[in-house]
């Protein structure tokens, strides 16, 4: 009984392994067509290693195109996008948490209606609004439009609805303002969400494409997918430098995934899926 | 995790001076509207205003580099009659169908079997959730690189395997199951993700429960897992629905629609209606009609489960 | 500079609008000249592969030296299709580019709809008579220019010079002896049964350039349109014929099944890995070919012609949009970059063919393979007057995506050429009706 365990712990683990490898391939595929020579990428038999490595891609398009200054925009959009999206969805979410007020159902309705609207529909006018602020081509118009996160809101929500009300009650009784007791009692509790909200967001905002290919016109201001369309929508373009630049405007999101990846499931754990 | 239990907050480091001002006693009642107002102000600026003028160019005929044409309903009377609006509706149905139960099936089969202890499950885990960290435009584009009937890496595999190259991407049949596998390997680790957090929230007792009244584990996990996963269930549905009624970056790097309109979904098509064929008009209403939809679709599930006040 | 002194006038109106045109100009002039001083910002937008956009960012620099208060911005998108979508989007928030690139098919549609400037005040008389008349007429729309027109392209036929020896092939040296329908047939499928090509050969008019379909019609005496541009004649028994002949190709599989008219295949790497043993292909490919196909050796001959001799109609011409805050420098720029040295130094760098008479009629000196682009110079001669007239109407654009529609069917989903011609006369008609 317990060999045939053992064998069915085992299979399932080479399984495991197996599906993570075709989960990780296509990856591969990108580094392999990015360092392998010219001419083997249109080799009508693909072969599965390269038979050599060249860096000479990522070369040129670290020269070619202002690459660099691609991720700085990114990097930019990303943290302040994180930063205002994360505190407000937090402000937020507690709020649906823990208080009841007027109007509090058909607010958290049109927020969760406000999830469904596809960009396509609203990508002319969300132009023209921006535009009318004088926000076209800079940071914050494309951080602004994209800063109200509904799912974000929810999760927070979900998260918050586990805290003690009597925790929130004594600090109430003490005499605390309702700030003081979202930065002193909640915040501190909520790291797991937290957590979770800022590797969703960050993903969302590093990899946004729709709304940015609207708003940035000047090639010095385009994010890292912007850059990648450029490249890739070339009457011919070069794909020894598409993979490379996909693969270098995956590297800062690998970084971050890892390093909270382990928040990722105890978070969202923690907002109580019962 | 807060426990409940006694937590001991030191006293004085929150407590103020109770002062009689008119804030201290207002507080209460203003501040979840202070506390909510960006994201209102934000939605209401950048999602529910666009909407409202979508609506009303829908009512206009405009070529976006023109002025607009008030035309009345005939955007939506063209629309009931335009075969490539339901084909598009069609093509969204058979993608969502596709993609939404198969990517929760897989997810939970992941889940469970990630579940259990093993060496390297954490890392595993994370190679399983990686795919989704990639954005839609490298997805697309490594995508269409690796089905490229001529020289993907796919194909190459296949010939190599015995079998003989398929269309991926120029035959009709083919491209939509090419979307909807690239679309799985996105999205298996999102729902595999949010059914491992579920699983984690079960108490063991009822598995002890179920074990000491000799239910097999095919029992348990069909009267303890499934029913207690319900919530997750729920989430993940609602979610995988709005994404496969949203999806455009993917579609639009993969294959730009075709061969012929046989992967032009509705988002699509309301984007090849605004900027191929110049009628932004009848591009906003198809947009509101999508709308209409999706909102629809949500209200029923919403309706169908009863577990409104637990999940959202 | 531009002040009108040979005018006509027939009649009191006629004076009356001269001499209002006559005070427009010397104002403008005047103005011009005061506000020439002041710093001032133009953006350029643009599609372009490496070679273009360093032929633009030269033509740039030169203007940026002539007039120091003048800042050039260059904005680069990946393709037309690209280009064409944020322009729209920033003309329907006024915010669109100084000046854009535009395709020849699509200037009608931006001057329709207003978009664009009209460049006519700041054209010296005669100014017209320095460019080819198909080119200048593309431009003029309701009897005022536009655009400039900036230099033109069209197809040819691309060939693998190995695979072609290897099945006894020798291909046309001359336009009079180019390849006829049957014989470029009959060649395409002994390199697909005999050489190491899977394919006989490829057609250019990926990404839904339908347009390109149109020189095969024509090269079989047929043509979309009637002489006055208003009924259609694709159910005619040559349209039919000519939608057979296309399908076939695909139907014999002597093309690749993934290069139909909405695929975004790119035939360049088909050919330049040898999946393909020919290509229809265009002049602006010539740069990759050098660099990229190292296995095979290439050449070029003419395309090939059946009851007539046509290619394609490609090229792009510049526009002012009606955006601009200085519509004037904008001007003053877009005739410094078509004049004819500019004009020269581009289309030698880009692997372009020029538009003026003065240049088409020299033997220009160019970067790469003057021998292939002295082919697709004598080739540009065959572009029939009625096709550059037909699309390059206003409503072209339309047309064009019914035409991406139905062929694509045709040649992917096996759709009848005789039901495919009646769809599009339809479409089309629906179109010209307004």
């Amino acid at each position: 009984m317990a060999t045939r365990r053992h064998f069915a712990d085992s299979a399932c683990w080479l399984g495991l392994i197996a599906g993570a490898a075709v989960m990780v391939f296509p990856i591969y595929w990108m580094f392999a067509t990015a360092v392998r020579p010219h001419a083997e990428i249109f080799e009508a038999i693909a072969r599965l290693v390269p038979s050599s490595l060249s860096w000479s891609n990522f070369h040129t398009v670290l020269t070619r195109y202002p690459v660099l200054t691609w991720v700085n925009n990114s990097v930019i959009i990303a943290v302040v996008a994180v930063a205002l999206t994360v505190f407000i969805n937090l402000l937020c979410g507690y709020t649906f948490a823990k208080f009841r007020f007027p109007g509090r159902n058909i607010l958290f309705f049109a927020i969760l209606g406000a999830l469904m609207v596809p960009i396509q529909v609203i990508l002319v006018p969300e132009f023209l609004i921006v535009s009318w602020l004088g926000l076209l081509n800079t940071h914050l118009g494309v951080i602004l439009p994209r800063a109200a996160e509904a799912f974000g809101i929810f999760m927070v929500r979900q998260f918050m609805v586990s805290i003690p009300d009597e925790l929130i009650e004594a600090a109430r009784l003490d005499g605390a303002g309702e700030f003081t007791i979202f930065f002193r009692v909640v915040l501190p509790l909520s790291k797991p969400i937290i957590a979770v909200l800022v590797i969703f967001t960050f993903m969302w905002r590093w990899n946004d494409f729709a709304w940015p290919l609207v708003a940035l016109t000047d090639q010095d201001m385009f994010t890292l997918p912007l850059g990648l369309n450029l490249l890739r929508g070339e009457v011919n373009p070069d794909w020894g430098n598409v993979m490379a630049l996909a693969l270098l405007s995956l590297l800062p999101m690998l970084v971050i995934f890892l390093a909270f990846q382990r928040y990722l499931v105890q978070g969202i754990a923690s907002t109580g899926l019962k | 995790m807060p426990e409940s239990g006694v937590v001991t907050l030191p006293a004085t480091s929150i407590a103020r001076r109770h002062r009689a001002g008119w804030w201290s006693t207002h507080q209460r009642r203003l501040v979840p509207y202070l506390f909510i107002a960006p994201n209102i102000v934000l939605f209401a600026a950048f999602s529910f205003l666009p909407l409202i003028y979508a609506v009303y160019i829908s009512f206009h005929d405009w070529t976006l580099i023109g002025e607009p044409d008030f035309i009345g309903i005939g955007n939506y009377q063209r629309l009931v009659y335009d075969s490539l609006f339901w084909r598009a509706l069609a093509n969204t149905l058979v993608y969502a169908v596709g993609t939404v139960p198969t990517s929760m099936a897989i997810g939970l089969l992941l889940a469970l079997a990630l579940n259990r202890h093993m060496p390297a499950r954490s890392f595993l885990r994370s190679l399983y959730f990686l795919p989704l960290v990639v954005s839609a435009v490298a997805t697309g584009t490594i995508a269409a690189w690796m089905f490229n009937d001529n020289y993907g890496v796919i194909n190459a595999i296949i010939v190599r395997l015995g079998g003989s190259r398929v269309a991926w991407l120029s035959s009709p049949y083919w491209a939509l199951p090419s979307l909807v596998l690239t679309t799985l390997w996105v999205r298996v680790g999102f729902c595999m993700v949010v059914y491992l957090a579920a699983l984690q929230s079960i108490p063991r007792m009822y598995y002890e429960a179920a074990r000491i009244d000799g239910a097999s584990a095919v029992r348990q996990f069909r009267h303890v897992t499934l029913p207690l996963l319900k919530p997750a269930t729920f989430l993940l549905l609602v979610l995988s629905i709005i994404y496969s009624f949203h999806v455009f970056d993917l579609i639009y790097v993969m294959t730009g629609g075709g061969p012929g309109f046989s992967t032009t979904m509705l988002v699509q098509y309301i984007f090849r209606s605004a900027f191929v064929t110049s009628e932004m008009g009848y591009a906003c209403a198809v947009g509101i009609a999508l709308y209409a939809l999706i909102l629809g679709f949500t209200v029923l599930q919403w309706r169908a489960s009863r577990q409104t006040e637990n999940v959202m | 500079m531009n002040s009108t002194h040979r005018v006509r006038f027939v009649d009191r109106r006629g004076f009356l609008r001269a001499g209002l045109v006559t005070g427009a100009a010397l104002a403008a002039t005047s103005l011009r000249r005061a506000r020439a001083q002041s710093p001032v910002t133009l953006t350029l937008s643009v599609w372009g592969a490496q070679a273009e956009q360093d032929a633009f960012n030269a033509v740039i620099n030169k203007y940026q030296q002539l007039h120091p208060n003048v800042t050039i911005r260059l904005e680069v998108n990946g393709n037309s299709m690209q280009l064409y979508q944020l322009v729209d989007t920033r003309l329907a928030g006024r915010q669109a580019p100084d000046i854009f690139r535009i395709q020849y098919q699509q200037v009608g549609r931006y001057a329709l709809a207003r978009a664009l400037v009209d460049l006519t005040p700041y054209l010296d008389p005669g100014y017209a008579g320095q460019f080819g008349p198909a080119f200048w007429q593309a431009v003029t729309f309701q009897g005022k220019q536009f655009a400039l027109p900036h230099h033109t392209d069209t197809f040819a036929l691309y060939y693998n010079v190995e695979f072609l020896r290897n099945i006894g092939v020798e291909m046309p040296r001359s336009l009079e002896r180019s390849l006829t329908w049957d014989e470029f047939i009959r060649i395409a499928r002994q390199l697909k049964q005999k050489s190491d090509a899977p394919y006989g050969f490829a057609m250019g008019w990926q990404n839904s350039a339908a347009y390109r379909w149109l020189p095969f019609l024509y090269q079989h005496g047929g043509q979309m349109l009637d002489s006055e541009l208003r009924q259609t004649q694709l159910a005619s028994p040559k349209g039919v014929e000519t939608l057979a002949w296309t399908q076939s190709w695909f139907k014999e599989g002597l093309v690749p099944p993934s290069t139909s008219v909405k695929s975004g295949e790119q035939t360049q790497n088909l050919f330049a890995n040898g999946t393909i043993g020919m290509l229809l292909g265009g002049d602006w490919q010539i740069p990759f070919l050098q660099q990229n196909m190292t296995k095979y050796t290439w050449d070029v001959t003419y395309m090939p012609r059946d009851a007539a001799m046509a290619s394609d109609l490609g090229g792009n011409c510049l526009a002012v949009s009606r955006d601009s805050k200085h519509p004037d420098v904008a001007a003053d720029f877009l005739k410094f970059i078509v004049n004819e040295e500019n004009m020269r130094e581009f289309v030698t760098a880009a692997q372009f063919l020029p538009v003026r008479t003065a240049l088409m009629n020299q033997k220009l000196d160019y970067a790469l393979r003057p021998d292939a682009m002295q082919v697709y110079v004598e080739q540009a001669r065959t572009i029939p007057d009625h096709l550059v007239r037909t699309v390059t109407m206003p409503v072209f654009s339309k047309i064009n995506a019914a035409m991406a529609d139905e062929l694509d069917l045709t040649f992917t989903s096996g759709q009848e050429p005789t039901t495919t011609a009646q769809n599009l006369d339809a479409k089309i008609r629906a179109v010209l009706a307004g």
